[in-house]
């Protein structure tokens, strides 16, 4: 039986607790009385994975089963999501590839030949040959890389189809090629609450001309939260263009599930409640600590990034997208929900050194500021972790550094928008519609490995309920100047960030530290 | 890295007894019991490494701190090892006294039984009981994990000192008695030989650290009980009970009013008074008659 995720509350007999910063890990001392939000344990993963993909999809929600889908002469795409998820990467065989692989050997027996293979990459940049191999496996990128097996271009105007309008006047365009085959197979993996569902094919395969009706302030200001699907106008939109392209295409969606085992040997204190380090455990985190805080930053990125998770396999669901997301958000809300009471003046996270759009790159200060404000501040259901106006402290270097093939735009917009106005609102309208038709950035995003020019943006507006929301935001050990830039402040110590804090939220405010990673969603109440 | 090493000394108890956050305790998986490993005490380099500190340490300071006298050893003639020796407990001098009490040959062929939620609940307690006397663990609570390692010992010829009340006196009067002990020797077929101990609860109750200065103490081993063709634990437990009474009275008295007293069924309960605990308490904090020569002279 797996443990329940649970909320501690400091006591003297609390050891110090891990907290996560960047390419970096500490243990910090916290208040006694503070809360700490602890995900469940990881679930028992399913021992038989091929056997339950082939029950998947023989038997499936709401659908014939896939062979009867299949018959010769059809043309037939399979999608999958792209490398922002999971995170960290799970150690080869990636669950995209062997769902593929059965998808596939469904398909030749059925004797289809126009099959192509298409990275839901959205406006993300292009995964590289070496990242798409890993994905789906040795002899499905034999098969059909290059021409059968590519990234999606959403700025492609001969490869994009438009849909229509869904009843609120959203544009739906994705990709030409899933839009005109006769079968659409979507394979995800579904690492958090707001994945999935109609957001995978709407998203992922969509154009700029899509993605700008739901990627909004305006959106994100009323999704509260966003990993909350059904309190989110972001999800509404998704769901009704999602809707709209299933009266237009058969679309087969096949979701899976992942269990918290995040790291992998030797950092496994790191899944771990720290009370129960063994020695082992200790002597590991004092060893990587130190030859962590040694190495040269180049070696710290390098070893960081080539962590590859153990995960297991916790659900494979497959069939209509509605049935499927269903079953899928419950086993996501089974391994990451913990219940907590009320809410905190001071929210405390440890921000990683991975965000979904620097894996095998740099987290650049706008990525820290997607992923502190936007995800981990959105890991909440009903009420957010912390009360309306309290403060939120987030541990992380934010290095002013940038990945210039990844991020061109991001280094523009660093340094031109965020140098003039830091509010959501103002840039989307003064500079987005630029940034988004830029051809230089269109260029890049098409040809080389670049993000798509808005994608600056949408991290922005990621955090703009936080923003809104928040009184206070201090980031402990930050660069003051790009902390600084984007409008935040700067402590040295967590100590100082509570004092700085204390100007708004009193001399002895509730504390609230989201242990995470390993994920974990908090439902408020 | 010093500073880093310390703070995880510090946080996670190094040299004390780990402890879970209040809030977490009912989040805890049941522990996995995982028994502390004890052989390596049992081996020859050991062996002379606590011959060496029972012998040259605990000897000279326990007849030092305290006038100890130790009677009946001729009955450990009559037997041969592996023997259980049962004896009262209070207080944490009761074992180095016994075992220093002990013919050198039976003191090196015998173990101890340790509470394991108490002496091994930390690595450096654990070894260091270990070594010293050579304790293993047994656990508390019972259960068919309680006895292993005994029956394992006694199996290969070693003598075991248990403490059937499973803790130290908390009033100086025999406490609840467990049967563990009278299960080992009737499974085994080993005799139990009763020790009792008066002074130790005057000389080093609960809570002191070191033994009043001066204090008389006896030590005096019994005769070894066999468990009789059919007989049960639970008989066996009283006969050791009325045993080691029989030789608290031997040492109050003289050996032929113990046995009449036996004889009569008037032998004093170790049980002690029933009275209110401070009389209780009293009662057995009055410490055992000097004995030996009378002094030349009296003031």
């Amino acid at each position: 039986m797996t443990r329940p995720g649970f909320v501690l509350e400091v006591d003297e007999r609390t050891p110090p607790l891990l907290v996560h910063e960047g390419e970096g890990f500490r243990l910090q001392k916290f208040p006694l009385g503070s809360q700490v939000i602890y995900p469940p344990d990881s679930l028992p993963p399913i021992k038989d994975v091929t056997g339950a993909i082939r029950q998947a999809l023989l038997h499936p929600l709401n659908s014939e089963p896939l062979p009867e889908l299949m018959k010769p002469g059809m043309r037939l795409t399979i999608a999958f999501d792209d490398i922002s998820i999971p995170l960290p990467p799970m150690q080869t065989p990636d669950i995209r590839g062997r769902v593929i692989e059965q998808v596939l050997e469904i398909a030749a027996r059925r004797g289809v030949d126009d099959v192509k293979l298409v990275v839901a990459n959205s406006l993300h940049r292009r995964m590289t040959p070496a990242e798409i191999k890993r994905a789906v496996g040795e002899r499905v990128y034999r098969s059909f890389w290059p021409e059968g097996l590519t990234n999606h271009d959403a700025e492609d105007p001969q490869g994009l189809t438009y849909i229509g309008e869904t009843e609120m006047g959203e544009d739906v365009e994705i990709s030409r090629r899933a839009a005109e085959s006769d079968l659409l197979v979507y394979v995800n993996i579904n690492l958090v609450a707001m994945d999935g569902g109609h957001k995978s094919v709407p998203v992922g395969l969509g154009s700029y001309k899509s993605l700008r009706h739901h990627h909004t302030v305006h959106t994100m200001l009323n999704s509260r939260s966003y990993m909350d699907p059904s309190h989110s106008a972001l999800h509404e939109s998704c769901g009704r263009m999602g809707r709209l392209l299933a009266d237009h295409l058969r679309i087969f969606t096949i979701e899976t599930t992942l269990n918290n085992d995040t790291f992998p040997k030797p950092f496994t204190f790191m899944n771990k409640r720290e009370w129960e380090w063994s020695l082992a455990d200790q002597a590991a985190y004092l060893a990587g600590k130190k030859a962590n805080d040694s190495a040269p930053a180049r070696i710290r990125r390098e070893v960081f990034q080539r962590i590859a998770s153990p995960y297991g396999v916790t659900g494979i669901n497959a069939g209509e997208t509605e049935a499927v997301h269903e079953r899928t958000m419950a086993n996501v809300h089974l391994q990451q929900l913990v219940e907590v009471d009320g809410q905190a003046d001071v929210m405390v996270v440890g921000l990683p050194y991975i965000s979904p759009y620097n894996v095998n790159s740099i987290m650049n200060p706008i990525l820290v500021q997607c992923l502190g404000l936007g995800y981990y501040f959105n890991l909440y259901r009903n009420k957010p972790v912390v009360r309306k106006g309290g403060a939120m402290i987030l541990f992380h270097p934010v290095p002013w550094e940038f990945h210039q093939v990844h991020h061109p735009s991001y280094v523009d917009f660093f340094d031109e928008v965020l140098s003039e106005t830091t509010d959501p609102a103002a840039i989307e309208a003064k500079y987005e519609q630029q940034y988004a038709s830029d051809p230089w950035y269109v260029h890049l995003y098409r040809n080389s490995y670049a993000y798509h020019g808005v994608h600056p943006f949408y991290m922005w507006y990621w955090g703009a309920h936080a923003m809104d929301y928040l009184g206070d935001i201090i980031f402990v050990g930050g660069d003051r100047s790009a902390v600084h830039r984007m409008g935040f402040r700067a402590a040295s110590s967590f100590a100082d960030a509570l004092e700085m804090a204390g100007e708004i939220v009193g001399r002895s405010p509730k504390i609230s530290y989201l242990h995470c990673p390993p994920l974990t969603i908090a439902e408020v109440r | 890295m010093i500073d880093e090493i310390r703070e995880v000394a510090r946080g996670w108890r190094w040299t004390r007894r780990p402890l879970v956050p209040r809030s977490a305790e009912p989040w805890q998986r049941p522990r996995q019991p995982r028994e502390f490993p004890t052989a390596w005490a049992r081996t020859p380099p050991a062996k002379a490494i606590r011959e060496g500190v029972l012998r040259y340490g605990f000897k000279p300071v326990v007849w030092t701190e305290t006038e100890p006298t130790v009677e009946g050893l001729d009955n450990l003639e009559m037997v041969k090892p592996p023997v259980m020796f049962v004896a009262n407990h209070s207080s944490h001098m009761d074992t180095p006294l016994i075992l220093c009490s002990m013919p050198k040959a039976w003191r090196e062929q015998t173990a101890v039984a340790a509470a394991a939620d108490y002496f091994f609940d930390v690595w450096w307690r654990a070894a260091s009981t270990a070594l010293v006397f050579n304790t293993f663990p047994i656990e508390r609570t019972g259960g068919k994990r309680a006895t292993t390692t005994a029956g394992r010992l006694v199996g290969e010829g070693w003598n075991l000192l248990v403490y059937p009340e499973g803790t130290r006196s908390k009033d100086g009067w025999l406490g609840r008695w467990r049967h563990g002990a009278s299960r080992l020797c009737i499974e085994y077929g080993i005799p139990a030989v009763p020790i009792a101990l008066r002074g130790t609860y005057a000389a080093m109750p609960r809570g002191r650290s070191w033994p009043l200065k001066g204090t008389p103490i006896s030590v005096r081993f019994g005769p070894p009980l066999n468990a009789e063709e059919g007989e049960d634990f639970r008989s066996l437990s009283r006969r050791m009970q009325q045993a080691m009474a029989r030789l608290w009275d031997e040492d109050a008295t003289t050996w032929y009013e113990s046995l009449r007293r036996e004889a009569d069924g008037t032998t004093p309960s170790l049980t002690g008074p029933q009275a209110p605990k401070w009389r209780r308490v009293w009662e057995a904090g009055r410490p055992p008659a000097r004995r030996g020569k009378p002094k030349v002279w009296r003031p």
